[in-house]
Order: C-alpha cells, then sequence, then structure tokens
C-alpha cells in the first residue's frame, strides 16, 4: 500500500423512525449533500455499500438499489457486512481499494432501515446475531449480550448502575443539540436510573434505538485529493479485530477482545497514542459499551472508565470528548449507517461545522471512530488527521 | 426429514439439526450432557463441535458429568425476542465448572436477582413433546 487516502466530504440524512421514506429516499438524502459540494457520480469510480441486514426490510440485493437511488448503477459497487460494526467496515475495504490504487474516488454509503418491523421482530433477528445452535434457543437478545458483559463488570468492579446513568444523561444532552438525532432530548439522572427494564441490569435508557438513517463519506488517494478539498481528513491510523462467536468463549466480560486488538493495531499504524487523541466516537449500543471502550481504547484503566464520566472529561470541553453527536443513544443506530454516521461526526467536528457552539469540540487534530459488530465479534477502530 | 421424530435444543425449534446435533439432542433427553474430543488432538469442547477448531479433524461425543458450577454472568430478559416472549421474563447465566468449562443456559428456579459467584447446579428439562434442555438451578 503506498498510497494515502483522505475522506474529502460527508453526508448525513435526518435520523429517526423514518417511515416516510424507504431506501432509496434515505441513500438519496446522505448522497444530496456530497453532490452539492460538488462530488457527482461522473468523479466517482466504484461504491461499497454498506447495510447489516436484509430482513428488517425484505430487500434483496440492496446495495444494487442503494446504487440505483443515487445514479451510481451503472459503477462497480459491493455491500460489504459484519453486523453493526459493517459502516466502517465498509470504510476499511474502500481504504483498502484506494490505496492500492484500484481506485481514485470511492463513496461509502451506509444504511438501514429497520422500523418496517416491530420491536419484537427487530429483536427477534438482532438475536439471531448470536449463535444459532446455541444462544438463539435461549432467546439472548442484542441488549442481553450486553447485560451479561454490565452484570459481570458490576460484579468485579463494584459499579452502581448510576454510572451508567451518567452515560445515558450525556448521550442525551448532546443529542439534544444534533438535527440529526433520532431522539432528540435531554433526560434526567432520574428519569435515566428508573427506566422500565429491558434485560436486567440494563434499562431502556441503556440501550440504543432501534432507527433509520443514512450517511455518506468519500475516500479520494493522495495524488488527487486537493481536487476535492483543501480540508482533507486522512485516514491515519486502522486496525481491525475479532472476538469469540459465543460470549460464554470468552476469558473476560469486563472488556471486548477484539476491540483491543483493533485499538493496538490502529494506534500502532498511526504512530499515536491514547492520550494524543482529541476526539472519539466509540459504539455506545449500550451504556455499558461506551463505559467498556474508555478502557479497550486505553482511555482509562481497566475498572477505571467511570471516572472518566464522573468527571465529565468525556464532554465536550472534557480532556478526551466522546460522542457529542448523542451517540448511537441519542443520535440512534441504525446498524449500517452507524460507523460512517461516526466518521462524519469526526469530519464535521474538524472543519467546526457542529451545528450548535455547546457541542463543538475545540481543537480536533486527531478523532477516532470505535465501531463493534454484534457483541464484539467484529470490531473496527479508526484513527483520522485533520490535513490543514 | 419426514418420518422422523423431530426434536429441538432450548426454547426455539430452529430446524438445522444435524445429524451430529441429534445425537447430543438424544443423550440430552436420556439427561446426559455431551462435550466433543478431537479424535486426532483431545481437545474438548462444550458445547460440542462436530469438527475441531484447530486441527478440523472430526470429534467424537463424551459424557460430560460435571454438575456444579459458579454463575459467571447473568441478565433477566424482560424484554424478549418474538420467539420466546411467551417465557419472559427469564433469567440467562453463564455458567463455569471447576473444570473450567462453561454453559449458557436458563436458571429457572429463581425468584430474587441473581448473584455473580452464586453456586449453579445443572440440570435438565422436557420442554415440550419436540424440545429438550439443560438448565441451570440454585
Ligand atoms: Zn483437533
Amino acid at each position: 500500500m503506498t498510497r494515502r487516502v483522505a475522506v474529502v466530504a460527508g453526508g448525513h440524512s435526518k435520523f429517526g423512525k423514518r417511515y416516510d421514506a424507504t431506501m432509496r429516499e434515505l441513500c438519496a438524502e446522505a448522497y444530496k449533500p456530497v453532490y452539492d459540494a460538488g462530488i457527482t457520480q461522473d468523479r466517482i469510480d466504484a461504491t461499497v455499500l454498506s447495510y447489516a441486514a436484509s430482513q428488517f426490510t425484505g430487500q434483496g440485493a440492496g446495495s444494487a438499489l442503494m446504487a440505483d437511488s443515487i445514479g451510481l448503477q451503472e459503477k462497480p459497487h459491493l455491500r460489504v457486512e459484519s453486523a453493526c460494526a459493517t459502516g466502517t467496515a465498509s470504510i476499511r475495504a474502500a481504504y483498502g481499494m484506494v490505496a492500492s490504487g484500484l481506485y481514485d474516488v470511492m463513496l461509502v454509503l451506509g444504511v438501514e432501515q429497520m422500523n418496517r418491523v416491530s420491536s419484537a421482530t427487530a429483536t427477534e433477528y438482532m438475536s439471531r446475531a448470536g449463535d444459532m445452535r446455541w444462544e438463539y434457543p435461549y432467546g439472548i437478545s442484542f441488549p442481553a449480550f450486553y447485560a451479561l458483559m454490565a452484570s459481570r463488570y458490576m460484579a468485579e468492579y463494584n459499579l452502581p448502575h448510576d454510572v451508567l446513568s451518567m452515560i445515558s444523561v450525556k448521550s442525551h444532552h448532546y443529542g439534544a443539540q444534533n438535527p440529526k438525532a433520532h431522539l432528540p432530548k435531554e433526560v434526567s439522572f432520574e428519569e435515566a436510573n428508573n427506566a422500565v427494564p429491558i434485560c436486567r441490569p440494563l434499562n431502556l435508557y441503556d440501550c440504543s434505538l432501534i432507527t433509520d438513517g443514512a450517511a455518506a463519506v468519500v475516500l479520494v488517494a493522495e495524488p488527487r485529493v486537493k481536487e476535492f478539498t483543501d480540508q482533507p481528513m486522512w485516514i491515519k491510523g486502522m486496525g481491525a479485530g475479532a472476538s469469540e462467536m459465543m460470549i460464554q468463549d470468552r476469558p473476560s466480560l469486563t472488556s471486548i477482545p477484539g476491540a483491543k486488538r483493533a485499538a493496538k493495531a490502529a494506534y500502532k499504524m498511526a504512530g499515536l497514542q491514547p492520550k494524543d487523541i482529541n476526539m472519539a466516537e466509540v459504539h455506545d449500543c449500550f451504556s455499558i459499551a461506551e463505559l467498556i471502550a474508555y478502557e479497550d481504547l486505553g482511555f482509562a484503566e481497566p475498572g477505571k472508565g467511570r471516572q472518566l464520566i464522573e468527571n465529565k472529561e468525556v464532554y465536550h470541553t472534557g480532556r478526551i470528548p466522546v460522542n457529542c453527536d448523542g451517540g448511537l443513544k441519542s443520535k440512534g443506530h441504525p446498524l449500517g449507517a452507524t460507523g460512517v454516521s461516526m466518521t462524519y461526526e469526526v469530519l464535521s467536528q474538524m472543519r467546526k461545522k457542529a451545528e450548535k457552539p455547546t457541542r463543538q469540540i475545540k481543537d480536533v487534530k486527531y478523532g477516532l471512530v470505535h465501531n463493534v459488530g454484534q457483541s464484539g465479534q467484529f470490531v473496527n477502530v479508526i484513527i483520522y488527521e485533520r490535513g490543514w | 426429514m419426514s418420518g422422523e421424530k423431530e426434536i429441538y435444543l432450548g426454547y426455539t425449534t430452529d430446524k438445522a439439526v444435524t445429524p451430529f446435533f441429534k445425537q447430543f439432542l438424544e443423550a440430552l433427553e436420556k439427561q446426559q450432557l455431551m462435550k466433543s474430543t478431537c479424535k486426532k488432538c483431545k481437545s474438548e469442547y462444550l458445547p460440542p463441535r462436530q469438527y475441531c477448531q484447530k486441527c478440523l479433524t472430526e470429534c467424537e461425543l463424551t459424557e460430560f458429568t460435571e454438575r456444579d458450577a459458579k454463575l459467571v454472568s447473568f441478565t433477566v430478559v424482560e424484554f424478549a425476542p418474538e420467539s420466546l416472549a411467551s417465557r419472559q421474563p427469564y433469567v440467562v447465566a453463564i455458567g463455569e465448572f471447576p473444570s473450567g468449562r462453561r454453559l449458557t443456559a436458563h436458571i429457572t428456579n429463581l425468584m430474587d436477582m441473581p448473584k455473580v459467584g452464586m453456586k449453579l447446579k445443572l440440570s435438565f428439562e422436557r420442554v415440550s413433546d419436540k424440545q429438550v434442555t439443560y438448565k441451570w438451578q440454585v
């Protein structure tokens, strides 16, 4: 791999229960700002289309539909899937193709439309991401996997549930300031801490949302970056990690081994350390997942992640701002779009384009994205560098 | 497989019952829990696998006799996937045997919140005509 690769533009649909749209309209919404920025179809060589599951809509060959919806039906495209880490897996795939010289300009377009089915059905589909033979017959839903981590973490480190609720309060504080967010409202600590249980010890406010939405970014090879922008965001480091299929087979339930492996590889490639990172977008599919991410990414020692939220160091003015767009909890979690949305947010923060100053992070040189698939079977960590 | 008796593990009816898995389920009906052992490298698996993860050699089923375990982690599922909605709430628990082997199942006789580290005992249950399972008891 000889060529550096930069993210030069991004687009983002409104996240939410989008009964007014199908995958087609969501894709158009996400690509439109990219098109308006002058990156028209003729300038794009190929596309990676990112969606996690066709069950939600019943649409097969979804990537063809997605490409067709934005006028890229004649350009090469393919779909990448890694459960909830699909978005960054797609960026990873595109990065490889651009860095290697196969293409100069690639669009990564992520989408998921999950609300065509009921919450119980969506929960059913997501539970099939557990081992179908040994886990699925016991009704281990997506929240249940993270609840298994939460109960262990709370016992090992004597963690009160209060700390998890503090994370939810932060997510909603920032989601309330993000016009693209699914649930843009503040919640009080009492509301979050006393919410109805979903999978004990996790309650409703510990869980991310079942969201429809799309996001897009454009990756360009170094020799051609100047044609597109004078504010490129370089891919500085990229790491991927994996973990055991069955959660019971993991030696520890208080961290995600694949996340640690991914982070290590990303820091090594970037030549950076956790202390160098100015902001992070982490995969808070559940409040406990954000807490564990602080530790897996090296922002805190094992068992000490709580200090970051208790001392507000993960707020936008703190030492390491995390998810100042509302995260999966408040912004929403349309599976295949999530990792792309995280990347879009880092680009927006670097360019000082946060919609409100009350969520604008001051000076972002290095931004990190941490995107976890299912309960940790796939993890991508990407470190981006401001190029101006 | 028409004419043959249907049998499934746990509380769902996923159709992917292979001959190897069926052997496991038929033992379970007799209250025997089977692990698998690689014929070549002797690696052991619980729950069992047909092919060794390390050397891809076929494994054979042998009985796993440990019954006492400790609770590694748990969740009380209050909002279940559609397929288990009629059973909610239910307790999912990962238990660890003294040998270090683990198993994931429901705790079915617990009314209070489970506690990490508490003692569990493995037991068996015929759930329906077509379903059989292992389960944890406190
Ligand atoms: Zn072997």
